[in-house]
């Protein structure tokens, strides 16, 4: 087990420093002159430094170069400044972080809450209404635009009903949870629908899947009760395929995030990105698009170890091999 | 005279690891271990043995699907693997391979026509018409009718699929054909039609035969020579008369005794074969044989013993092999 | 083959929804195609600005009234569902194309070639995909060497939104045949193959690829919605498809600060993304019905 986490640790490294050299690349294809723009972002720059720092990375200095001169330096915990916000990329983002965290954490929460409940539900009578109905949500969810979710909800909610708040934070002024959570309530469900319906779909199709076994035949000639049966028995095996997907899914919210937040005028790290990037801020870009990777990457190592946990095969090979 | 086809100490190893970038190998399985045999031309060689002892391995080992591990094959006294050499080129129109089951041996989503040509189309021989005349030829020279030539593999029955695999199998007109358990998937009574078929075929065209099975019964009727294998090592070779008339390697002797007879009758030749076939990931040391064997003693557990001549062309791999 | 096929066509009619949203998407693909057409009728044209004409409601002449520069809705609909189906249609090929094409020399080969492919699916896979998206339609195309005749135009647009969704798409093809030659190439009509000296080019094209169309048919027509989403939100962000090309992303940007005094305008476009990604899925529900019964709960 533990040699498999070691390589799993080895192969995301690898992979994030794959796409910092791409995402650098890429960056250094923007409009303009990229380079030039992220040096002279900090505001401390002096005319000696700004040349030394165009000789480094210059668009004249071949890719590679350039790419590991950048990589030395924020290495060392110089990631640049953000040309927009005057302060250093860091200070910028980790807040926007958090906020982005909350939101994807909320969602993928409430999304769990609701979508897995009634997978099993609708599983245990297939093909009937309830299932049809459940089934068509679920894809419903899944086919909806996020960008046109939350227009429809800030709509009816903000604007006809007037009982939410249309985007934002907080009330100016008011600091407390409850006005935080209002704020909250639009933008999370708009980004769990998408995900509500997956999960839906995935839950269905893994309980449905193990009724058919045969040991639940054995269960029910027993005579315990159908209730029983499925809590007791089929739920446990139905959750482990669903649990590294769900899992595997969680970077991907990443996505839907940036929308919801554009949206809502939510401060979080999606919204940064976006604005950065089209607002010639590269430097903020640059390592915002880094840390939304790191956070996919990790999503992605802790379900591979989760279900390297439950797989027998390679716990067992590991704990052999100590 | 030079054999067709000279396989001399090959092996064939699978490296079994766990998962991961960093993980272990755990162990190897030693399918085929150090393994010598001839071919000759025109004669058909059987290869018996039981389930999991190898010889589907080192079938297709011969016929250079997979890669051996080691040891040399050489055809018509060319090399065509040793430690320096892998050519499969020179033997992919004069060595052919017949498949156990029907079912997945042919592509099913292509004509029996386009099966049976294909061989002809890779090797680009003749044009397009002079190909559809050999279908039809091959086609007859199995026994089905050409008129079936546009019908797709799930339209046959087994027997059927495998003509199919012998006609696409001849088409090269090959120098040897490796058959891996051709009838063993078959209903008895569609499995004598098959043999026949086969033996006739070699007679007309002179082919050589490396048929592999685990049916004795088959084997008598089918081989001129016989090899058994056991783990993964050949244990006996030798004609097939002598070999059904003077077994000498214990194994082979358990072997022919479990061969159905019509009367039925109580067995009173020796003890019967007790145990079961060990682990190829963790073969017994010295004779693999040893653990099941009535004559087993201290030499059979310290020392292999190796392949040794008999008498005329009857080899034995046992320490007790003269006393029979 | 034919009664195959036909196994295969009656398992699918059983789908009833399915049926339908192939039925919806037939119909909305001819509508889209009739958009001239119905431009004609109205006497309309879909471009033409007018002013004096802006917000008006649904009426005679404009069955779904004008926009904020007095352009018919409907007509623009239709024009944006033409572009919409169109760019996604085709990506969802080329994505297909190329997933397959990597998927099979994965699976095949086997060995430092498939695990080196799939690092780099696994990686594509771990990418934050609209982020990098973005990145990739705000590039400045010039800097390329070979990319340099795509400039800025409308036009351009679209290839721009074909290519960058391309890109990141091929993903979950790939894996699928992959899985899929993976265990092909064990089989015996492979080996077969082989034995006869065909070389991997061949047995690729001829025996496996023929075998893995039916799991290529259902993950192309599921990623079409999902490509559809995709390209709306790029073009609904300023980034995909410019106008004056019309596409329901872009209908959407335009209504979006307009939510206050026409919701009407926001409403359509994204009723039309949504009806039409939900029959693409729902037809790839049932073509995985019906193409593998086991996959399914039958």
């Amino acid at each position: 087990m533990t040699r498999y986490i070691a390589g799993r640790l080895v192969e995301t490294l690898v992979m994030l420093a794959v796409m910092s050299f791409l995402i650098y690349g890429l960056i250094g294809l923007m409009p303009g002159d990229p380079i030039d723009i992220m040096v002279q972002a900090d505001p401390n720059l002096t005319p000696t430094d700004a040349a030394r720092l165009k000789a480094l990375y210059g668009l004249d200095k071949p890719l590679i170069e350039r790419y590991l001169n950048w990589l030395g330096a924020a290495l060392q915990g110089d990631f640049g400044y953000s040309r927009v916000h005057n302060a250093p990329v860091l200070e910028v983002l980790l807040p926007r972080l958090g906020n982005t965290l909350l939101l994807m954490g909320l969602s993928f929460i409430l999304a769990l809450t609701v979508a897995l409940p009634i997978g099993v539900y609708s599983a245990l009578k297939p093909y009937g209404a309830r299932d049809y109905a459940v089934n068509f949500a679920a894809l419903a969810g899944i086919s909806v635009p996020v960008f046109w979710l939350a227009l429809m909800l800030i709509y009816l909610f903000a604007v006809e009903w007037k009982l939410l708040p249309a985007g934002g934070m907080q009330t100016i002024g008011v600091d407390s949870l409850l006005d935080r959570a209002r704020y909250l309530v639009l933008p999370v469900v708009t980004l769990s629908a998408a995900s509500a319906g997956g999960f839906t779909r995935f839950m269905r199709a893994s309980t449905m899947e193990t009724m058919r076994h045969d040991y639940i035949r054995t269960a029910r000639a027993k005579g315990l009760s159908e209730t029983r049966v499925v809590l007791k028995h089929a739920l446990r095996n139905a959750l482990i395929p669903v649990v590294t997907i769900v899992a595997l899914s969680f970077g991907g919210l990443f996505s839907g995030a940036l929308i919801t937040e554009t949206m809502f005028s939510y401060l979080g790290m999606g919204k940064l990105i976006y604005d950065s990037i089209l607002g010639n801020d590269y430097n903020l870009a640059l390592i915002g698009l880094l840390f939304a990777t790191l956070i996919t990457l990790i999503a992605n190592l802790a379900a591979d170890i989760c279900y390297a946990w439950l797989d027998p095969r390679i716990s067992y090979q590991g704990s052999a091999g100590q | 005279m030079t054999p067709l086809l000279e396989a001399r100490g090959l092996s064939k190893h699978f490296a079994i690891r766990g998962v991961g970038l960093f993980a272990k190998r755990i162990g190897t399985l030693r399918a085929v271990d150090e393994v010598s045999l001839t071919i000759a031309a025109g004669r058909c060689l059987a290869l018996v043995g039981e389930s999991g002892c190898g010889k589907t391995t080192l079938a297709r080992c011969l016929a250079l699907l997979h890669r051996p591990s080691g040891g040399s094959i050489h055809f018509d006294g060319v090399t065509i693997y040793d430690d320096k050499t892998f050519n499969s080129n020179i033997i992919r129109r004069d060595i052919q391979m017949v498949f156990q089951d029907p079912f997945s041996a042919l592509n099913p989503r292509m004509t029996v026509a386009a099966i049976i040509a294909e061989p002809l189309n890779i090797h680009a021989l003749g044009d397009r018409r002079m190909r559809a005349a050999r279908v039809v030829e091959l086609m007859e020279s199995v026994g089905l009718s050409p008129s079936l030539a546009d019908r797709y593999p799930h339209e046959f029955s087994g027997g059927q699929r495998q003509r199919i695999g012998i006609a696409r199998a001849l088409a090269l007109r090959p120098r040897l054909i490796i058959a891996d358990e051709p009838v063993s998937a078959l209903d008895v009574s569609v499995q004598s039609q098959v043999l026949n078929l086969m033996l006739d075929l070699q007679d007309a065209l002179g082919m050589s035969y490396l048929f592999v099975s685990h049916d004795l019964a088959v084997v008598e009727h089918m081989a001129d020579d016989v090899a058994v294998m056991y783990l993964g090592r050949i244990v006996e070779r030798a004609p097939r008369d002598d070999l059904f008339a003077r077994p000498s390697h214990p194994y082979t002797r358990a072997l022919l005794r479990s061969i159905p007879r019509p009367g039925g009758g109580k067995r009173t030749i020796g003890a019967a074969l007790g145990g079961e076939v060990p682990s190829p990931l963790d073969p017994p040391s010295g004779c693999p044989f040893h653990p099941r064997c009535p004559q087993a003693a201290d030499i059979c557990r310290a020392e292999r013993p190796l392949l040794e001549p008999l008498e005329d062309n009857h080899f034995a791999a046992c320490h007790f092999k003269d006393t029979a | 083959m034919s009664s195959m096929t036909r196994l295969t066509a009656r398992r699918f009619a059983k789908h009833r929804m399915a049926l339908a949203s192939g039925v919806l998407i037939i119909l909305l693909a001819l509508a889209a195609g009739a958009a001239p057409l119905v431009e004609a009728l109205l006497g309309v044209d879909g471009n033409e600005v007018d002013l004096l004409a802006r917000f008006g409601a649904a009426g005679p002449g404009h069955p779904l009234g004008t926009d904020e520069l007095g352009r018919d809705v409907l007509v623009r609909l239709l024009f944006g569902g033409q572009v919409s189906l169109t760019v996604a249609l085709i990506t969802a090929f080329a994505a297909a194309v190329i997933g397959a094409a990597i998927g099979l020399v994965a699976g095949y080969y086997g060995g430092w070639v498939d695990g080196l492919l799939m690092r780099l699916t696994d990686g594509v896979i771990a990418l934050p995909l609209l982020p990098l998206l973005i990145i990739l339609a705000a590039i400045d195309l010039s800097k390329i060497p070979f990319l340099d005749g795509l400039d800025d135009s409308p036009a351009s647009s679209l290839y721009r939104i074909v290519l960058i969704i391309t890109l990141v798409g091929w993903t979950t093809v790939a894996r699928l045949v992959r899985g899929a030659a993976l265990s092909l190439r064990t089989r015996e009509y492979v080996l077969a193959a082989r034995s006869m000296g065909a070389g991997g080019l061949r047995i690729m094209a001829v025996h496996i690829l023929p075998n893995v169309m039916s799991p290529i048919i259902v993950a192309t027509s599921l990623s079409v919605g999902n490509i559809i989403l995709f390209e709306s939100v790029l073009s609904f962000l300023g980034l995909g498809i410019q106008p004056p090309i019309a596409s329901w992303g872009n209908m959407l940007n335009n209504a979006q600060e307009l939510i206050y005094e026409a919701p009407a305008l926001a409403f359509y476009p994204g009723i039309a993304i949504f009806l039409t990604v939900i029959a693409f899925n729902f037809l790839g529900d049932g073509l995985q019905d019906a193409l593998d019964p086991k996959a399914a709960g039958d």
